[in-house]
């Protein structure tokens, strides 16, 4: 892909331009981590804790949809890009208060074990953020 | 997990391109000859690690962990700086430098689990814990 020579000086204000980009880049590694661990994890031990890696899959595919659906321009990717990362704030926070309050039935991590604390917090970010470009970047008619 | 001459100057050149870059493009500077050398310095630290542990590998240096799950790693870092480089470049804007500037800080976190994976965890539950828990533990970070 070649470099777009555009005289504007700012950055472009779509929703896959700009900051987007990063956005689209933090959720491509999320997408590479969660499914690369998911994938080592059922590879590996998956008779350890069937339900705890089929969440981790879960978790992968989520981000890999958020991550296409985010860098796709059109309406209907934007939908798309609104249901994962819905599914993925729910996931966040059902599993991240599951694995707080009822410890003993989550004994295996998954990317969102304690609101994603052992990525820094930011599985429980990214969502939000997600969201909110989404909200202030919506096709209007 | 051991803290040798790899990870240490793993870190150092991948936080370094971090900063580089995210400095550049809080000062709202498309990527210019200093971040793309400093993300191109990444890449060269990888290449280098890559042929010094075939290096030690082949001079009869087991590693404790899964060899396929350190090349996994290691493969996947390599393509990083590459994947970053064309997704910055594909809209040269401020923004390219933090879609760079991820690139840097993910690679280090690949690192400390490289480490893990050739020294070994010190605890067999360690294996299954967060990287950044480690990093918290080890007062690294």
């Amino acid at each position: 892909m070649s470099t777009p020579d555009t005289t504007a000086q700012e950055a472009p204000h779509g929703r896959t331009t700009g900051a987007g980009r990063l956005l689209i880049t933090v959720y491509g590694i999320f997408a590479i981590s969660a499914t690369a661990r998911a994938g080592y994890q059922i590879a590996t031990h998956f008779a350890d804790a069937p339900l705890a890696y089929l969440l981790s899959a879960f978790a992968a595919v989520v981000y890999i949809v958020a991550t296409i659906s985010l860098a796709k321009p059109g309406r209907g990717w934007a939908k798309l890009a609104v249901v994962a990362i819905c599914i993925e704030l729910v996931g966040v926070l059902v599993i991240g208060a599951l694995s707080v309050f009822d410890s003993a039935a989550f004994p295996h991590d998954t990317v969102w074990s304690t609101f994603g604390r052992g990525y820094g917090f930011v599985p429980l970010l990214l969502p939000i953020i997600g969201l909110i470009w989404l909200y202030r970047h919506r096709e209007v008619k | 997990m051991t803290l040798d001459a790899w990870f240490i100057i793993g870190t150092i050149v991948g936080l370094a391109s971090t900063v580089i870059c995210v400095v550049a493009a809080v000062l709202k500077k498309k990527p210019n000859d200093v971040t793309l050398l400093g993300l191109a310095a990444v890449e060269l630290f990888i290449v280098v690690y890559a042929i010094g542990s075939l290096v030690r590998v082949l001079g009869g240096q087991n590693m404790v962990g899964e060899a396929w799950e350190f090349w996994g790693y290691m493969f996947t870092a390599a393509m990083l700086p590459v994947a970053g480089f064309y997704w910055a470049m594909m809209e040269r804007t401020h923004w390219s430098n933090y879609v760079m500037g991820a690139v840097g800080v993910t690679v280090v976190v690949m690192l400390a689990r490289m480490a893990q994976i050739w020294y070994g965890t010190t605890m067999a539950a360690q294996a299954l814990q967060p990287l950044y828990l480690h990093l918290m533990q080890q007062g690294i970070g």
